[in-house]
Formats: C-alpha cells, structure tokens, sequence
C-alpha cells in the first residue's frame, strides 16, 4: 500500500528525532572529552552487555513486574473511586482533603517511612508506584465523571438503569477519554517512581544497575541505562496510545487544526 | 380506514410502518376536505378532543381517562445571580391518556422544567405530579423523554444507541436490532448504522434520540422541541411519521414546541404558558380531523383560524408577561 507523504511524515518523525538526539550527543561528548561523559556510539555499544547479562536482565524484569502490578492495581482502585468522587458529593467532601494532603508530596519522600514499616522489599516499592499513579488517575476519573452531560443520566434512569447500572455503563464510558488521559500519565509516573524506589531502596531493579553503576564510575553502562529506561518509556506509551486511541475512537476530534502539533 | 385501524392493534411498532405511512397517504387522498365531525363557529370553545367518531375506536368509546396529573406544580430554581427564581408558579393541567398534548411558551417560560418534572428528573418545590394515580418519585420506562440537547451515548453508534432501551428490558440481542433498525429506517437514517454521533449533523443527531426513545417504547413520550434542529422538509416528514406512530399506538404525547403551526398541526391540546413567572395562561382544544395531512390542513380555514388566534395570544403574553 502507498503511504501518502504526510504519513510518511509523520511516520519517519519519532525515528528522525532519535538519530538526531544521538547525533548531537556524539558530537557534543567528543568535544567536551570527560569521562563521565561517553558517547553515543559507547553507550549504544553496552546495551548488548546489560541486556545480555542474566543479572542484569532478571533484575530489569523484576522492575518491570512491581511497575505492572503497582500500576495495575492503582488503576483498578483509582477509577472507581475517581468516578464515585466525581458523582457523590459526600464521597468527593471526604476524600478530597486526603488526597489533597498527598497530592504535592513526592511519593519517593515517603519511601524512608514505607522502608520502616514494610522492609526494603517489592512490597515497599509496589506500594510507591500505587501510590505515584493512583492520583492522577482518580484526579481525572473524578473530573471525567463530573462532566457527564446529566441528561446521558437522564436518559439511561428513564431506560430503567439503577444508579449502579449507571456509573457503570454510562459515567464510566462517557469519562473514559479522560481516565485514560490519567493512565497515560500515571503510566510515565510509574516508570519515574520504580526508578526512585529503586535508587532509594538499593536491592534489585533497573534502578538499581544505574546507580550501582554510577557508584563505580562505569559511565557507559548508566548511560546504556538510561537509553533502556527511555526507550521502556516510549514503548509503554506508544502500546498505551495504541490501545487509547482504539478504546476512544468515538470521541477524537473530527479535524485536524492546521498547525497544530498532535 | 380499515389498514389503519387494524395496523393499531400491535405493538411492535417499528415493524410494517413504511406500510402504515403509505397507507396513511393513501387514506389522506380519499378523504376529503370536507368531513369534519364538527364545524364549530368558534374553534375555542371547549370540544372533546377527538371528535371524529371514525378516529376513536381505538380508545373504544369510554371516555379517556387521565394518564398524568399535574397538580399545583411549583419550582423555585437557586440562582447564583438572583436569589430565587420562580420557574413554574402553580401549574395544574391533566393529560388524557392517549392525548398528544403540546405546550407552547415563549424561551425560558419552564417548559423543559415542566417536563422534567413529569419525566421525574426533577422533584417540584411543591406540589406533585402523578402518572396513573402514583406520585413520580423517579423516572421510569413508562416515560420517555427525548431532550432538546439529545444526550446520544457518543460511544455507541446509531444502532447501538437506538438498541440500548430495548436491551435494557430484557429484549433479546437478535430482536432489539432488527426493530431497530426498522426504526433507523423510519427516521431516515438508512445506512448510517454504524456511525458514531460525533459524525453526524445535528438534525441526524435529533432524529437517533427520537428513535433511541420510541425503541423501548414508553407509554408517555416527553418531548423537548425534538424537530427543533430540523429542516423544513426533514421536520415534515418526521411530524407525520410521528402522527402515523401516533395514531397507530396513541402513545399519550407531551410535546414542547416553539412553533404554532406544528402545535396546532400535531395536538389534541395546546397549552400555552407565559412567562416570569411561568404558568398556563390558556388551554386549547384542537378540533380538527385526523389523520391530519399538512398539504390539506394549511388550506384549511379552521387550522388557520387557530395559528392565527393563537399567534394572537402569543403577542399580547410578550406584552403582559414582560419582566417587571
Ligand atoms: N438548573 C437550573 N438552575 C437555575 N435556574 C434554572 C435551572 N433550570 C432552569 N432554570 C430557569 O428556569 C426557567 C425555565 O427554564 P426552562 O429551561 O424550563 O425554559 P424553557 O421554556 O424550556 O425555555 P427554552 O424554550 O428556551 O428551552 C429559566 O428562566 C431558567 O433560567
Ligand atoms: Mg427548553
């Protein structure tokens, strides 16, 4: 099939962008000379090595493990409580100020205090990601669920729904562009949080090989690091867009504004 | 006449209603201008709603009984601005079962308040509405509403959306489809079955919550300026396909307009309100053959003795009803 030049475009874009960044690093690290420095082309060379090391590997998946089951459950937990907040205002009067209270908080501030009670085990780095992703998620299942159009209510309490029916089969979908806007966003949160849970509470994990890395001056692999971490992020967002875009398909502006960098 | 009153019987209206229009049609050729149960001199007199003897087997004769009671009905809004807003001072009105009912007032008299109230959606500040005798605490099947913001489901597609009623009551997958795309077709939405409401127009929009309504098929329709967003010609088809439902199922009708013309085109009765406070300032009764045929009434002395009282009316209310 021919792509037309804008797909092509748009397409070529993201990858472009990539050997650009590379392109500037390597030049820049060559002209500065330092050693904590590397360049690309070193830093590229000791992604084989960690990815090939069976340590390494199994510590990058056990991250990986705690990041999906700490999203996982914070997305299972948030929405519904998101969308009650956002349809109750007895239930939003209550929460509120909770989560107001650990909105600013970084999550990684908290860690010394989990580490007391919990150890320095998944548990307690679980707990951060559940914790770093649950607020935007609910703080955009409630407002998600606040603007549902009343007479879409209406409509579906005339329909014979119960009230249940309805923050089930009508708030939830109405509001789902904008919870998912709030997964996306807790999903770059919990790959910042497994990261930092890791560097506070050295034990295992990607986070872990960095800094171990960092402590002993092997600059190439925590720059290889940081390219793994980068290039999990762009994955899970681009799968997470992927599966967004199909779920809400209903909802995309029709036009594309011209000019507009979407 | 006889196709007519046989097509009554049934309640799986979407089935065989291109039959039911054309025979409609038909039927409207045959009948000439002339035959009226009752010239009467002044069309403001209080006449029995349907006179036209060969038009009410279908109620048998008893006569009508009351479906919904409006009882003294007020509504206070908070307003942010003002203190109190007095939406709807002691409205009181009965609507016959089977009747098609309009209530015709001017922009902000309470007309959609009105019909929330019947629909259950909102709870009067005082006094109560009554469906069959029993307070309405709450809406239900047995009203359905068609909004004048439409309040589609935007993830679901037409079908989808004219299919979620029937489903919600238990109609099986296979069956709620077929009726509604029977009733896609009716309001001429052919082939766009699969469309998302973000892709439709507004008009199309209109008619996809019309037919999402007569889907589940609620005993009362309320209806907010559903022809509103149409038109011309879309708006005259789907007033005699709403009549041809109508006079085939005599679902009680409670239909908000701002059009004279389709009030008195479509109704057995007008109410018409006046504004700040809101309240009925007349009821009147419409005495004119059915099955009415636009292209006929237009010509017709009484109809437009009617519209043109009524229009009449309407402009001394703009006088009186000013804001103070
Ligand atoms: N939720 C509300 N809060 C405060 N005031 C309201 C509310 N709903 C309606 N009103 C007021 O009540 C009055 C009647 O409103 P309503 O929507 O019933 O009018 P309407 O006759 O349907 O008008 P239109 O023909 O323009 O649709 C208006 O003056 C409006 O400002
Ligand atoms: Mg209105």
């Amino acid at each position: 099939m021919m792509m037309s030049p804008a797909v092509l475009t748009r397409r070529a874009a993201p990858v472009l962008a990539c050997i650009g960044l590379l392109a500037v690093w390597q030049v820049a690290s060559l002209a500065l000379k330092n050693d904590s420095f590397p360049t690309a082309v070193e830093a590229v060379r000791a992604i084989p090595d960690i990815l090939g090391d069976k340590e390494s590997l199994t510590n990058i998946l056990a991250s990986l493990r705690r990041m999906a089951i700490g999203f996982g459950v914070a997305v299972l937990v948030s929405i519904p409580l998101g969308l009650l907040m956002g349809r109750s205002r007895a239930i939003a009067a209550f929460f509120n100020p909770l989560l107001m209270v650990i909105y600013p908080v970084p999550k990684a501030a908290l860690m010394p205090i989990i580490m007391l009670w919990l150890g320095v085990g998944d548990v307690t780095k679980t707990l951060v990601i559940f914790l770093g992703v649950s607020l935007p998620v609910i703080y955009h299942s409630f407002e998600g669920a606040k603007a549902v159009e009343e007479k879409m209510l209406w409509s579906g309490a005339a329909m014979g729904l119960s009230p249940a029916q309805r923050l089930v089969r009508i708030v939830l979908p109405a509001a789902l562009p904008e919870i998912l806007t709030g997964c996306r966003t807790g999903l770059v949160l919990a790959l910042i949080t497994m990261i930092t849970s890791e560097m506070i509470a050295r034990q295992s994990g990607a986070g872990n090989i960095l800094f171990n890395a960092l402590d002993m001056g092997q600059y190439d692999t925590v720059f290889a690091m940081i390219i793994i971490v980068g290039a999990m992020g762009i994955c899970l967002d681009a799968i997470f867009e992927r599966v967004r875009a199909r779920l809400v398909r209903w909802s995309e502006p029709q036009f594309d504004m011209p000019l507009s960098f979407s | 006449m006889k196709a007519q009153q046989n097509g009554r019987g049934s309640n799986d209206a979407p089935h065989g209603c291109e039959n039911d229009r054309l025979s409609g049609r038909l039927l409207a050729k045959f009948v000439p201008l002339n035959v009226r149960a009752s010239e009467t001199e002044d069309g403001m007199t209080v006449v029995p709603a349907r006179p036209s003897e060969w038009m009410s087997p279908v109620t048998s004769q008893e006569p009508a009984s009351a479906i919904i009671e409006i009882n003294h009905v007020s509504q206070v809004f908070q307003t942010s601005a003002r203190k109190d807003h007095l939406a709807l001072s002691d409205i009181s009105l009965t609507i016959e079962e089977g009747a098609f009912v309009s209530i015709l007032g001017p922009s902000g008299c309470g007309k959609s308040t009105l019909l929330y109230i019947v629909g259950g959606f909102v709870s009067p500040t005082s006094g109560m509405a009554k469906i069959r005798g029993h307070a309405i605490t709450a809406p239900g099947p047995d009203r359905g509403p068609v909004f004048q913001e439409f309040a589609l489901f935007p993830w679901k597609t037409v079908l989808g959306n004219v299919m979620y009623g029937p489903r919600q009551q238990g109609v099986r997958t296979a069956e709620a489809e077929a009726q509604s795309r029977a009733l896609i077709e009716m309001v001429g939405l052919k082939g766009f079955e699969n469309f998302f409401p973000k892709e439709l127009s507004g008009g199309m929009k209109q008619r996809v919550a019309l037919a999402r309504t007569l889907a589940y098929h609620p005993e009362v329709l309320l209806m907010d300026e559903p022809f509103g967003a149409l038109d011309a010609h879309t708006r005259t088809r789907l007033q005699n396909d709403l009549l041809n439902i109508w006079e085939r199922d005599r679902k009680t009708v409670l239909f908000v307009t701002h059009s004279v013309d389709e009030a008195v085109f479509l109704s057995d009765k007008v109410v018409m309100m006046s504004k700040s406070p809101g309240r009925i300032r007349q009821v009147i009764d419409i005495d004119l053959p059915r099955p009415r045929r636009r292209n006929e009434l237009l010509l017709d002395p009484q109809y437009q003795k009617y519209v043109v009282d009524i229009e009449r009316m309407f402009d001394e209310s703009d006088e009186a009803g000013a804001p103070t």
